[in-house]
Order: C-alpha cells, then sequence, then structure tokens
C-alpha cells in the first residue's frame, strides 16, 4: 500500500492531480516556477483547501487537521522559531506532544548529533549561518517521530559547492530514517543525486513520474523533454574501468572518460549546455575534448543551440547568444568541443 | 543642512515644544502648594483612582484586544472591514461626545434596565472604568494587530506540522513573539486611559472622593481659578505617566530579532 496517495487533487493552480509515493520512498517534485510544486506539499500537510483525495496508508486525511496528521515539513523560509535556541526549536514539537523530558533529552541529542550541530544547541536563529539553519530546520520537522517527511527546496539557501555535499549527506540520513519524503527542488540534477524517483510537475499537473534514468532517456511528453533540456543520449558500447577510479566509455568511435561508480552502464546522457565550444584548440589535456563540424544551427530566444558532427555521433551544444556571435559560427565550421565530466550523467544497467 | 540633520532638527523642534510648555508650569510653581496639595487626602484619592481605574481598564481592554487583533490579523471574514472601521470611532468622535452616546444609551429602556438590574455605571467609578475602556480599546486593539501583522504566519504553520492545535500554535509562538508588541500597546493604552477626561466627567461625573481623577481634578482647580494647584496636578499627572512609561520601556527593552 502506498503511504501517501493524493488523488483528483484541484485547489489553487492544482488540475485533478494524482500521485502516489510508497513506503520509505524519497519522491522529488521537478519543475518550473508556477507549476504547484509547494501547492502540492501544502495540499499533503493539510494546510491549503483543495478538494480531492489524500491517503496516508489507505486513511482519509482529508478531515484531518494540519497538527494530526503526522507530517514533517521544512518550509522553504525554514522559519526556525526565533525566540528558542536552537535545543528548544527541535524539541518543540516532542514537547507540543507531550513526550516525557528524557526521551525529549535523548531525540533532541541524537538528532543534533546526526546532522552535526551539537556544537550549536544554545545559539539562537539569528546567531546561525544558512547552511545551519537549514539543518536545524530539518532536526525540528523530524523531531516528534515523523512518518512523512515534506522539504520545500531543501538546499535553496545554499551555495552551490555546500548544497551539493549537503544533498549528498541528507540522501544518506533520510534513507537510513526510513521516512517516506516529498520534496521539491527547482534543479533536476539536484532530484538525481537524492531521489528514489522524479515527478515532473508542469502547469498544476503531473507530466512524468519515473526513476531519474526513466526521465532522463524516455521522457514521455514534449515538456518533460524540454524540461530536462533534450539532452544528448549516446550509447556505451564498451566500457573500461582505468586504475585511478575513472571508466573510459566507447560510444562510436567517441571515448569518454567519466567518474567510476562501480556499475557497468548501457547509455550516457550529456545536457547540451554541458558542452562547450571553442573556435581555436583549448589547451590543457585532450580529456573529452573533440573536434567536429557543424550540422546545423538552432537560434532561440537568448542562447543558440549548435549540432555538431563528432565521430559519427551528432552532439547539440548550447551557447549563449553573446558567445555564438562573437565566434562567427556557420554550418560546415570546424569547432572544439568539451564535455565537462563532472556533469555527465549515466544511466546504470 | 542635509536630510539627516534636517530630520533630527525637526525631532528636537517637538521635543523643545513640549519642554517649553512643561517649563512655563513653573512660573507658577510654588513649593509650599506643592507639599499642601500632594498631602491632601482628596489629591491622593484622584491618584490612587487614576492609577487603580487605567490600570483595570488596560487590563480588561487588553484581554478583549488580542483575540480581536488575532482574528482581524490572521483571518479574513465577513464584517471584517466593518469592525476595522469601526475600531477608528474613539479616535474620529471626541471623547466627550462618546461620553454623551454612553449617556444616551443608559436612558434608553436596555440601559436603564443594565443600571437597575446590573451595574450602575453613571456617577460611579464603574462609569471611569466604561469611559476609560470605550476610548482605549480601539485603539489597543489597533496596536496589538499591528505588531501581530508583524509575525509571519509561517510560524504558526510550522507549529501546526510539529503538532500544535491552532490554540497552542498561538500560545507558544505568535503571542511570545509579539510580546513586545503587546507590552508597548498596553503602555500606550494605560496612558491614554490615564489622561482620559471627557469620557470620564461626562459618565462619572466630577464628584471629589468619588470620581474625581487627576484629570478630572486638573479641570475643576481650572475652573476654579486655582492656577497653583493646577500647576502641582499636572506634574504629578506628567511625572507619573512619563515616569512609569519610561520604566517600562527600560524594562521591556531587549530585542528578539523575528
Amino acid at each position: 500500500m502506498p503511504k501517501i496517495e493524493v488523488k483528483n487533487i484541484t485547489g489553487k493552480v492544482l488540475k485533478d492531480l494524482s500521485l502516489s509515493v510508497g513506503d520509505k520512498e524519497i519522491l522529488a517534485l521537478v519543475g518550473p516556477n508556477g507549476a504547484g510544486k509547494t501547492t502540492l506539499l501544502n495540499v499533503i500537510a493539510g494546510l491549503t483547501d483543495y478538494s480531492g483525495e489524500v491517503l496516508f496508508d489507505g486513511m482519509n486525511m482529508d478531515r484531518v487537521p494540519p497538527h494530526r496528521r503526522g507530517v514533517g515539513y521544512l518550509f522553504q523560509d525554514l522559519a526556525l522559531f526565533p525566540h528558542m535556541n536552537v535545543a528548544a526549536n527541535i524539541a518543540y514539537g516532542l514537547r507540543i506532544r507531550r513526550y516525557a523530558p528524557a526521551v525529549i533529552g535523548e531525540r533532541v541529542d541524537e538528532l543534533m548529533n546526526a546532522l552535526h550541530i551539537a556544537k550549536l544547541r544554545d545559539r539562537f536563529p539569528y546567531n546561525l549561518s544558512g547552511g545551519e539553519k537549514q539543518r536545524v530546520a530539518i532536526a525540528r520537522a523530524i523531531a516528534p517521530f515523523q512518518k512523512i517527511l515534506l522539504l520545500d527546496e531543501p538546499t535553496a539557501n545554499l551555495d552551490a559547492q555546500t548544497a551539493k555535499y549537503f544533498r549528498s549527506e541528507l540522501s544518506v540520513f533520510l534513507r537510513r530514517l526510513e521516512i517516506t519524503t516529498v520534496f521539491v527542488i527547482h534543479d533536476l540534477l539536484g532530484a538525481e543525486e537524492m531521489a528514489d524517483r522524479i515527478a515532473i510537475m508542469h502547469q498544476g499537473s503531473i507530466e512524468q513520474v519515473a526513476a531519474p534514468g526513466d526521465i532522463l532517456f524516455r521522457p514521455r511528453t514534449r515538456v518533460v523533454s524540454e524540461f530536462i533540456g533534450m539532452p544528448n543520449i549516446l550509447n556505451c558500447d564498451e566500457c573500461t574501468v582505468l586504475s585511478t577510479g575513472l571508466v573510459e566509455v566507447r560510444s562510436g568511435s567517441m571515448r569518454l572518460v567519466l567518474p567510476y561508480e562501480g556499475t557497468a552502464m548501457s547509455k550516457l546522457a550529456i545536457s547540451p549546455h554541458d558542452i562547450y565550444i571553442s573556435d581555436s584548440k583549448p589547451p590543457g589535456p585532450a580529456l573529452n575534448r573533440y573536434t567536429g563540424t557543424i550540422t546545423e544551427i538552432i537560434p532561440l530566444r537568448t542562447v543558440v543551440r549548435v549540432k555538431v558532427l563528432v565521430d559519427g555521433n551528432e552532439l547539440l551544444a548550447e551557447l549563449s547568444r553573446e558567445t555564438f556571435d562573437e565566434m562567427k559560427l556557420a554550418a560546415g565550421s570546424n569547432v572544439h568541443l568539451i564535455v565537462k565530466l563532472r556533469r555527465l550523467r549515466y544511466f546504470e544497467v | 543642512m542635509n536630510f539627516k540633520k534636517l530630520s533630527i532638527a525637526v525631532s528636537f523642534t517637538v521635543f523643545a515644544l513640549y519642554g517649553a510648555l512643561i517649563l512655563s508650569l513653573f512660573y507658577y510653581y510654588d513649593g509650599a502648594v506643592f507639599l499642601e496639595t500632594l498631602k491632601s487626602s482628596r489629591t491622593l484619592f484622584s491618584i490612587r483612582l487614576s492609577l487603580f481605574t487605567a490600570t483595570a481598564s488596560t487590563i480588561i481592554a487588553v484581554i478583549v484586544a488580542i483575540p480581536s487583533a488575532y482574528a482581524l490579523s490572521r483571518f479574513r471574514f465577513f464584517g471584517r472591514q466593518l469592525i476595522d472601521t469601526m475600531l477608528e470611532l474613539p479616535m474620529i468622535v471626541s471623547p466627550v461626545a462618546l461620553g454623551a452616546v454612553v449617556l444616551i444609551f443608559f436612558n434608553t429602556p436596555t440601559g436603564t434596565f443594565i443600571q437597575d438590574h446590573g451595574i450602575r455605571f453613571i456617577f460611579t467609578v464603574y462609569g471611569i472604568f466604561l469611559a476609560q475602556f470605550i476610548v482605549t480599546v480601539g485603539i489597543a486593539i489597533r496596536l496589538i494587530k499591528a505588531a501581530m501583522d508583524e509575525i509571519p504566519v509561517r510560524y504558526e504553520e510550522v507549529a501546526r506540522t510539529l503538532g500544535a492545535s491552532p490554540a497552542r500554535a498561538f500560545m507558544t509562538v505568535t503571542l511570545p513573539l509579539c510580546k513586545r508588541g503587546i507590552i508597548a500597546s498596553s503602555i500606550l493604552t494605560w496612558a491614554k486611559a490615564l489622561g482620559e477626561f471627557g469620557a470620564t466627567i461626562t459618565i462619572a461625573g466630577s464628584m471629589a472622593m468619588k470620581t474625581e481623577t487627576i484629570p478630572v481634578a486638573i479641570f475643576m482647580r481650572l475652573a476654579s481659578a486655582d492656577i497653583e494647584g493646577t500647576v502641582v496636578l499636572v506634574l504629578m499627572l506628567i511625572g507619573i505617566g512619563l515616569g512609569i512609561l519610561y520604566g517600562v520601556r527600560l524594562l521591556t527593552g531587549r530585542a528578539v530579532p523575528v
């Protein structure tokens, strides 16, 4: 039985939306602004009016007020209680539910240690950094032994580097807690890093719900395909594990080197904006660098997409209008391509 | 002169205006009369009565104002605009007129029934409570609502998802967060009640040792051309009012950043 089921939800921007989330599953809601992602979280938490049905473990929740739904919610603005210190913020839900002081103390310590915030115990929110606030807010949302956790942009307040680290840490943490999680994120890469399944939302509806690989390699609608940026899909004909923790993949006569994570792969996805184009040979080692011939130029509103034929594979690259104009590119020109190693995405077999 | 200096100069001008007015009182100040007036049982009664009624009416006004302000701040309901407009009644209608309205009400059959079978308000201490309550409650609601508007609803939503009922979310989150605003509103309400004159004299009259508050006593002394006595009472009113306001402000001066 699914842990969370929403059926034919209509309200605010949502249009007859249905979705189910499995027990202990981590599901990402991805989509452009105004798609209704946060509204859907509010519906699950019971914080907004809706028509339709929300079920937890098969039980109808429509008439259950937010404080009896047992749903932890990390709001995008975190909203730590400014008049309470870190420990009191985390303990709030446990106190409200009248847990014994010993249980409260133990739970607060456990969460503070797990999220590495034990040293912040007596600090007040105005005295915390963005990352620290994030950890405290997550600890507070989970503390009263919630079975469901909703996270609205859990890494929105962090810089890119910290966000990446925090996402992987959070993913491990949530799996260890075995808590059913629905989280909103605007970045597809972030969603892939954390989620078991991804739901792509658009204008109040769900376009596709699938495992990250399926979304990437088998987009079901044009909206999904456009949202994920029409990636270049390459078949992996041969994989050779290199001794340095890297794997060399052969696709046709193209060879790519990418991080090896101990899994074989059948396909590779490269987003068009992860391929750099240069009109002169770039300096440095020849790793993941190719030369090719432009076959087609597709001008869009702010960017230009360029199709380049490389060793029998046709790759789609994206560059800004300014860069494109500067390089004076035309169909038939020879160009150099650099594939960003860290942004390669691959599909496990 | 730059804008900063100009604005500071204007604020000092206002201060100088009030300061000059207070200083002018000392032209008629007489130490002997001061002591004599201060020691008189009539003055002491007025001080006690003023402090007691202002405090009691403020407590009741704030108790009524907190839930009303919360409703107006948080919910959108039918008649909300009407209530909000009505709260300005004490600000747009002069206190004497409000007092007259109360007097007229107690001369209607309903009013007479209340007077005969409930509490007698006209020319009694209860009348002073009522006058001060009517004049201040609208302002108290307005001020407390402004304090509550500053507290994002989000804190209550967080509390709700953590298991707090709406009432507990209010008690444990919103109320502590707007505590300073409520205290500040209460002080202003109390100050307004302490200085209330028009409605008080209209409803409760000016009976010495019975319904004579400090403002009423000032009026009575002035009416009988007792300038020295008037000065003493005015100085007392200013001293009590400013002293308590300043003291409470010092006590509650610690800020909680939201």
